[in-house]
């Protein structure tokens, strides 16, 4: 059963942050395919204002060598969106396998951050995309860059008073690129391994290698020293077990050992052979 | 003839179009939700209970405990030794303590959520290991619920005999019956001041004994309607919501309804039973079996539910659908105070064919021998000695469902790296084992010109409303608009038993063919034939004798030797092969199911439509219980965290039949409930071996065991 809660939906983003400044306890609903069940656990969200009807959160646009994405457009549009599908491939990719059909519809790209599981499935591509977030409160906005907006599992830098509202990703055009997720049914589970990656390559030689893991560390992360050993070298089988083994290292700098490790570290080596070995 | 017909089942139109009535539809005035505190701990004496704030509540009606139980505080399927609410003591978590009952579900629920208990803990039980060395009785006749035995021929000489010996330790898991409606009902006083239950259950005579138990009145004043049913599995099997209901009623003299949530279902319902196997098989050099060695030992949680049942059924099974001359089977059944398992599609089989089948994969790759050959040499068929020595006499088509699979067998290929294919088979004997379980039918004329047939088979979505219908349809000879069902009423029908075990088409069937066959005498005396009308007949007849017709059927079976195990437990057995074609990514330990060819001897298909449902069904559960699902006591809350197959894990599927006719069954027929899930999981384990050269021999093999299993490969 859930617990008594008053709601709103917004109509425009400035009636949301207006109702995020003046009340108390006031909860953000961005499909709300998360917090449906923890309310359903018993977490307590006295007022809740619905943010997916707001027009100006919605939809995918072109901006240069920019794309925008509305906080409030779902997995569903996200993973059939052409734009999307041409110079984002990765995060396509990831939006297509999140939850179920139902979910996809519900659910949102801005939910999935400000939520920010270790297994959201956007994370990893969007990192690998250098993602851009613009926060928007009554005060102003603030642009701030994914990396640093996810501070742990669940938190972020978002206060109380601000809503995410704009993603803003790089365009990769001539990259390899796309998203890997295991998890332990066909459908509809969460994930126990995303990798997402975008490469670019002349004849045999690594020029822009863009690599993110999710659902391993706290956060999901780009391992930087093997992206960075990577590029400009030639493809080799030694460069790429190098490249696999610094990225095991990082894993286990940031998290120490963990039990699931036993299984999820020989998977991620073996996903990252073939996807470097140009499989 | 509708027998052998894919009749559209009789229940589809309702459930498709939402008018399917079930237990939590069935809304009354007046009516009060009643919902149950559990115990919090696997093991405690209870101390202290306060329910002083809940009761002050506005809205809360009553709460009950285990003092306000007028008869008796036991009930079990075949050992009572399980409390409706815990008195004492709570031996596991989830234990039912109290029963809340409110004028709604909310203020229920909130209610329960503001009674305290104290708890004085005792160190659990977590282990049969644990429950076999330790001092403390979780029962009073001590911690080993059931051992049972099977011997047959001399196993030390079989070994002996034996070229290659295989020897393994296989372990399964807790599984969750996961069916799609939880466990729900509703209970009332009927227009006849009798404690009336309509609910979710595969029983209505045996649930009607137990809440006539609790309450300490006569069975007449209690009445059990089964409601329409979204599945079982064997979870319904047990009592559930009904002795609460009793209760509640029998107190508050009100409706009152209760629906467990799912997670409440996840915590109180039983599960299949985790088995621990250790096989010992042994064969000439040209694939003949000569000798099985099986000890199975069980874990049932902290009461008995079915665990007899599979630790007897695990022991007359125990070679499979083999014949082997040598067989040395024990098997035994602890308490704990992990949750109780019960009955669960199989009784125990679908673990053991998980071992039995590996074993024969191994005995065969180390003889280069190849699967199918193996297993077409050693299948029983008819003549043939089980391990239990009985001769096979009819109905024995194992042999034709591998004869069914191998062409396909023959001519498979692999097409990518990681593919793999596999053949499970199984033999599983229909109904109750070594012991009666009879079922009445009475097909009677009513005064509408109409035959009833009065049933107390419970349909829970399997489909026997419309077998049986079809059978009698053939037995009367007539069309069905001549024939009305009333199903499922303990006021109007007699004991079918219970929907388990594969017996409903079987023995059910039988006994309303035998009503069929009386009331067509009957009416053909009566001139029938030669155009009278039904409503005649019925005015000339009413009066002169009865119009209504019982049918009964009990299948010969005798009781088990205590040491060896020797008799006939079942009057038949169904039989089945099933080839399982799978990919594996070796990356990432996935196994994904391509395609399924099942083969099965059901006897007679009485609706071939039917059974195809029942097969796509077993296979479903299959693919869960080899790879996906696995219920963790203490951990496993929701299907959050429990992972059924959905239709994306599903593999195309291909059913083929066998009728070997069976002499004792209506028209021939057999059952195919279970027979459908047991050799599945077996058949993915083959193809596994086969796809990436691993053993499993610990089940689930989700894709983090297999991985971990490819691990250990590449380092040997």
């Amino acid at each position: 059963m859930l617990p008594r809660f008053s709601s709103l939906k917004a109509k425009t983003k400035k009636e949301a942050v207006t109702a995020l400044a003046e009340g108390e306890e006031v909860t953000l609903v961005a499909g709300g395919t998360d917090l449906l069940v923890r309310m359903k656990r018993g977490e307590s969200h006295h007022h809740l204002i619905d943010i997916t009807s707001i027009e100006e959160l919605q939809g995918v646009v072109a901006e240069g060598s920019r794309i925008r994405i509305g906080a409030a457009t779902t997995h569903s549009r996200v993973s059939t969106d052409p734009l999307i599908r041409e110079s984002a491939r990765s995060l396509g990719e990831a939006a297509s396998g999140i939850g179920s059909p139902q979910i996809r519809n519900m659910g949102t790209i801005g939910g999935n951050l400000a939520n920010a599981s270790p297994c959201a499935e956007s994370i990893a591509p969007l990192l690998v995309h250098d993602a851009l977030l613009t926060i928007e409160s009554a005060e102003g906005e603030r642009v701030e860059a994914l990396a640093q907006f996810i501070t742990a599992p669940y938190r972020t830098t978002l206060t109380g008073r601000e809503m995410l509202s704009l993603i803003r990703i790089e365009r990769l055009e001539g990259y390899r690129e796309g998203y890997r997720r295991v998890a332990k049914r066909a459908a509809w589970a969460v994930s126990r391994l995303g990798i997402a990656w975008a490469i670019k390559e002349a004849e045999d030689r690594f020029l822009d290698v863009r690599l993110a893991v999710g659902s391993c560390t706290p956060r999901p992360f780009r391992p930087r020293s093997a992206e960075a050993l990577l590029n400009g070298r030639r493809r080799e089988k030694w460069l790429v077990e190098e490249a696999v083994k610094l990225c095991l290292e990082e894993i286990r700098q940031i998290s120490g050992e963990r039990p699931s490790f036993i299984y999820k570290l020989p998977v991620i080596r073996d996903l990252l052979r073939t996807i470097l070995g140009g499989g | 003839m509708f027998v052998g017909r894919s009749l559209e089942k009789v229940d589809a139109a309702a459930k498709v179009a939402g008018r399917a009535a079930f237990a939590y539809d069935l809304k009354m005035e007046e009516m009060l939700f009643a919902c149950i505190f559990r115990s919090e701990r696997p093991h405690a004496r209870i101390g202290q209970i306060d329910t002083r704030e809940a009761i002050s509540l506005p809205g809360v009606v009553s709460i009950l405990s285990a003092k306000d139980i007028p008869g008796k505080n036991l009930f079990g399927a075949i050992r009572k030794d399980q409390p409706f609410l815990a008195d004492r003591a709570v031996r596991y978590r989830g234990e039912p303590i109290l029963v809340v009952v409110a004028r709604n579900e909310e203020v229920a629920r909130r209610a329960c959520g503001l009674i305290k208990v104290s708890y004085e803990e005792i160190p659990p039980i977590l282990s049969p290991a644990d429950a076999a060395s330790s001092a403390f009785l979780l029962h009073q006749d001590g911690n080993l619920l059931s051992y049972r035995r099977v011997r047959k021929g001399d196993v030390a000489k079989g070994f002996s005999e034996a070229d290659v010996i295989v020897e393994h330790t296989y372990s399964t898991h807790w599984i969750d019956h996961a069916f799609l409606e939880t466990e729900a009902g509703i209970g009332y006083l009927d227009e006849r001041g009798r404690v009336a239950i309509e609910s979710s259950t595969q029983n209505v005579h045996y649930k009607r004994a137990e809440a006539a138990r609790l309450l300490g009145i006569p069975e007449e004043r209690v009445r059990v309607i089964q409601a329409t049913t979204g599945g079982g599995f064997g979870g319904k099997l047990d009592v559930t919501v009904e002795g609460f209901l009793a209760l509640a009623v029998h107190h508050l003299r009100r409706p009152v309804l209760m629906r467990y949530t799912r997670e409440e279902s996840f915590l109180a319902n039983t599960k299949r039973h985790p088995l621990h196997i250790e096989y010992k098989t042994g064969a000439r050099k040209d694939g003949t079996l000569t000798a099985v060695k099986v000890n199975v030992i069980g874990d049932t949680g902290a009461y008995a539910s079915y665990g007899e049942t599979v630790c007897l059924r695990t022991a007359v099974h125990a070679t499979g659908p083999y014949e082997v001359p040598h067989v040395y089977a024990d098997s035994r059944m602890f308490y704990t105070n992990n949750p109780p398992s019960g009955a669960m599609r199989g009784f125990g089989i679908p673990q053991l064919a998980f071992a039995h089948e590996a074993q024969l994969d191994e005995i065969a790759s180390s003889l280069s021998l190849d699967p199918l050959d193996i297993r077409m040499k050693n299948c029983l068929k008819k003549g043939s000695l089980t391990a239990t020595s009985q001769a096979l006499s009819a109905s024995a088509g194992l042999l034709e469902t591998l004869k069914q699979i191998e062409p396909f067998w023959r001519l498979r290929q692999k097409k990518h790296p990681g593919s793999g294919f596999g053949l499970g088979c199984m033999y599983y004997g229909i109904g109750n084992t070594a012991m009666p379980n009879p079922a009445g039918a009475q097909a009677e004329l009513a005064e509408h010109g109409r035959i009833i047939l009065h049933t107390g088979a419970c349909d829970i979505g399997q489909g026997s409303d419309t077998a049986l219908l079809q059978i009698l349809f053939d037995a009367l000879g007539m069309e069905p608009r001549h024939v009305i069902l009333d199903r499922g009423d303990t006021a109007s029908s007699q004991d079918a038993g219970s929907t388990s075990a594969s017996r409903q088409t079987y023995i059910s069937g039988r006994a309303v063919y035998e009503a069929g066959r009386k009331m067509r005498q009957f009416l053909e005396q009566q001139g029938y034939p030669e155009g009278k009308d039904l409503r005649e007949i019925y005015r000339v007849a009413k009066g002169q004798q009865p119009l209504c017709f019982d049918g009964f059927f009990d299948p010969p079976t005798t009781r088990l030797d205590k040491e060896t195990g020797r008799g006939i437990p079942y009057a038949t057995y169904g039989f089945a092969t099933h080839m399982t074609e799978v990919q594996v990514e070796e990356a990432t330990g996935t196994c994904r199911v391509k395609k399924v060819r099942a083969s099965h001897d059901v006897g007679k298909g009485i609706n071939p439509a039917l059974i195809q449902g029942q097969i796509h069904g077993g296979i479903s559960m299959g693919i869960g219980f080899a790879l996906l699902e696995e219920f963790i006591p203490g951990e496993t809350a929701s299907f959050d965290s429990y992972h059924l197959p959905t239709s994306m894990d599903m593999p195309r599927i291909e059913v083929m039949l066998v009728e070997d006719l069976e002499p004792t069954g209506p028209y021939g027929a057999k059952g195919v409930g279970e027979p459908a899930l047991i050799p599945q999981a077996a058949s993915i384990v083959n193809a596994i071996r086969d796809a990436v050269q691993v053993n499993v021999y610990e089940l689930p093999c989700d894709v983090e065991r297999l991985k971990i299993l490819l691990e250990r490969k590449e380092k040997r």
